[in-house]
């Protein structure tokens, strides 16, 4: 007999959890592939589309087979919200923008009772109604990098919101899904979702968190400010526009401090519009490239959900002591062994895991060759990961 | 493939073959694994040393070191030793398979091999009298040795032998029945040819797998296999007990019978004397080279037999 067949205590299924960091560090963002030469927008990693309705991001030039897809960037606008009215219309940019919204919305909000696509909601709690994010800047990752889901509270993106176009990481804020892993939601058509919160990271505060202030939370007597929402299975990250816009836009950045002025979002100087703007009035890649200039730094931890099967391969003392190996041989006489009563020995080194046909469907192989005798048993256990 | 790291605990390098990503793919529930088999394809137990001076315990010093490869993924190219259970411990001797050309039938050519003429052009010039071009026969108009006719499906038929070949065992002593083999497994390329018995019946091939391998099943008691009951030496290999005699012809494909693509791909050219009078003359033929694998599924013994399918050019 050289196949031994399985029973059901011989095979067990298990679920595996396995995490990987993800560092995307602004340079490969907007750094290495561009400099003062290349104008934002035309570097080598960065592919833009006639449609303009996104913006994508290589970790090389993409012309190369050898460049992965990173994100995408791409900006929405709600026709409910208080920039739409604003948005140029010239070369569709108003609908693109209109239809962008709500093609990510009615796939991560989903619908109403009547039907109408839901808008995103800062908080996530839709009932209650509460604050809306009408523009935001959305973020889908590539799969290659999310894996089945992004793990929560590891997201974590730092822009610099300094005000000057040319030194735009001097001051920065940090957006990250804060205690997401102990709370989330899970009213999404598209899985569950975490709430982004920003904290400025300088000592001076940037960020409008004053009592009374709208869309500030506080968790562990902390003060945040609401930045977004993150789908950790569908791998797609949503900004509010408002974090880069002035409290007298109806953003977060904190006017009066020194320096902190408008955002110069386009460029220095009197070229240089503010991100209101840049949103208004230039098309979805302009705004995604004046966007991904301000990205310091980007991290996540993915995770790969892996479903196993393992085979316990028992190799009892009486069995598997013989081999069919033609060197085992000589001429018909078994080389390992001298007389009839001595043991035989023989050498395991491959496991062939089989259907009922005799079709090979699965091998493992032993680092080492294993010695088979009546002296001893083996339990292998191999592993299939689906 | 490259070794496995050795230097540490002993891992376990685990991979799907492609046939058996092949069948998860058509999510039919043919995915089941339901066995197992152990295999020590790497080791060479002619390294065995039993005059080790050292004793026992170093007389597998080398094999016990001999480096792993990585797992293949070909499931035809995997699992080709198996390791067997026998219930008796004491055994001394293990059966084996023997190619069997003590027949006129059943011999090979002179360069150890079995010719499959692929069309009955190749065969005998299906007989005519105005063309002698046919490498089949010879100028008499007799099967040449070796030569299997895949399209006529006469010719020379592949037989095999199984049992313990040995002098120090009679072959009047029946073989223990754990030893006599009741399957064979037989591997053959599909693109190329059909296992037929010596009937010319066609056997139908259990699966045939991503690499276009067909693997046929064939028992004891079917057309293809069946006890050996002589003790005489005149038609036996076997020298010892004698278990089980299985034998087949190969039916030329319909890409070989009717193309010459897959021997321009795969094959060669070579000349080989025709049916023409003088015995002398020779015509070109391509030629595709082959084997066919028979392995025993109780035993795990097995042989490979090369073939050629021959086709005139």
């Amino acid at each position: 007999m050289t196949y031994k067949p399985l029973n059901e205590n011989d095979v067990v299924n298990t679920r595996t959890l396995l995490h990987e960091a993800i560092p995307l560090t602004g340079t490969i963002v907007s750094g290495t592939y561009g400099g003062t030469s290349i104008p934002v927008g035309n570097e080598g990693n960065i592919k833009n589309y006639a449609h303009g309705m996104f913006q994508s991001v290589y970790d090389y030039p993409y012309l190369s087979s050898s460049a992965n897809h990173i994100f995408d960037i791409t900006f929405g606008c709600s026709t409910g919200g208080e920039l739409y009215g604003k948005i140029n219309t010239t070369e569709g940019q108003q609908s693109k923008k209109k239809n962008i919204y709500n093609q990510m919305s009615q796939v991560l909000m989903g619908y109403d009772a009547t039907g109408s696509i839901l808008p995103f909601d800062e908080d996530g709690d839709i009932l209650a109604g509460g604050k809306k994010i009408r523009e935001a800047f959305i973020l889908p990752m590539s799969r290659l990098l999310v894996k089945d889901e992004i793990k929560k509270e590891t997201f974590q993106l730092t822009l610099g919101i300094n005000g000057q176009y040319t030194h735009p990481h001097l001051k920065q804020i940090t957006i990250a899904d804060v205690g997401a892993s102990t709370e989330y939601r899970v009213n999404s058509p598209a899985g569950e979702y975490g709430i982004l919160y920003a904290t400025a990271s300088s000592p001076n505060q940037l960020l409008n968190t004053a009592a009374g202030q709208e869309h500030t939370a506080s968790i562990g007597g902390v003060k945040y400010w609401y930045a977004g929402v993150i789908y950790y299975q569908a791998g797609v990250a949503v900004l509010t526009s408002s974090i880069l816009q002035t409290t007298s836009s109806g953003g977060g950045y904190l006017v009066g401090q020194p320096l902190y002025e408008s955002i110069k979002f386009t460029g220095e100087a009197a070229a240089g519009e503010s991100t209101r703007a840049s949103l208004t009035g230039s098309q979805i890649s302009s705004s995604a490239n004046h966007f991904r200039h301000r990205i310091t730094n980007l991290q996540f931890n993915n995770t790969t959900e892996l479903n196993s099967t393992i085979y316990f391969c028992r190799a009892n003392h009486s069995e598997f002591n013989y081999s069919s190996n033609p060197t085992y041989l000589s001429n018909s006489k078994i080389r390992v062994k001298t007389r009839s009563s001595d043991d035989p020995v023989a050498y395991i080194t491959t496991v062939g895991l089989y259907n009922d046909n005799n079709e090979l469907m699965a091998t493992a192989k032993l680092s080492e060759p294993l010695k088979k005798s009546p002296a001893n048993e083996f339990t292998i256990r191999a592993r299939l990961d689906y | 493939m490259a070794f496995l790291d050795n230097s540490g605990d002993i891992i376990l390098d685990v991979v799907l073959t492609d046939h058996g990503r092949k069948v998860l793919s058509k999510g039919d529930g043919s995915f089941q694994i339901t066995k197992f088999a152990l295999c020590d394809e790497e080791i060479d137990y002619s390294l065995y040393n039993k005059t080790h001076a050292s004793g026992s315990s170093y007389y597998d010093l080398e094999i016990l070191q001999t480096p792993i490869l990585e797992a293949f993924t070909d499931n035809a190219s995997s699992m080709k030793t198996r390791l067997v259970t026998y219930d008796n411990l004491e055994l001394l001797f293990l059966p084996v398979m023997r190619l069997n050309t003590i027949a006129a039938q059943n011999r090979q050519t002179s360069d150890a091999a079995y010719y499959i003429c692929v069309n009955r052009e190749t065969e005998d010039n299906s007989g005519s009298d105005s063309v002698f071009t046919g490498v089949g026969v010879s100028a008499d108009g007799k099967e040449n040795a070796g030569f299997i006719f895949g399209e006529s499906l006469r010719g020379a038929a592949i037989m095999v032998d199984q049992g313990l070949d040995t002098t120090d065992i009679s072959p009047q002593r029946k073989l223990d029945g754990e030893m006599r083999e009741t399957s064979f497994i037989v591997q053959l390329d599909d693109r190329l040819g059909k296992l037929v018995d010596v009937n010319g019946s066609q056997a139908e091939p259990d699966y045939v797998d991503d690499d276009n391998i067909a693997f046929y099943t064939l028992d004891l008691g079917d057309t293809f296999v069946k006890e050996i009951t002589s003790v005489e030496v005149s038609n036996n290999v076997i020298k010892g007990p004698r278990g089980s005699r299985m034998q087949f012809r190969i039916m030329a494909s319909m890409d070989l019978n009717t193309s010459s693509y897959l021997f321009t791909t795969l094959g060669g050219t070579d000349s080989l004397t025709n049916r023409t009078a003088n015995g002398l003359t020779k015509s070109s033929v391509v030629y595709i080279d082959t084997t066919v694998r028979i392995s025993g599924v109780k035993t795990g013994a097995f042989i490979d037999v090369p073939i050629r399918y021959i086709r005139l050019s």
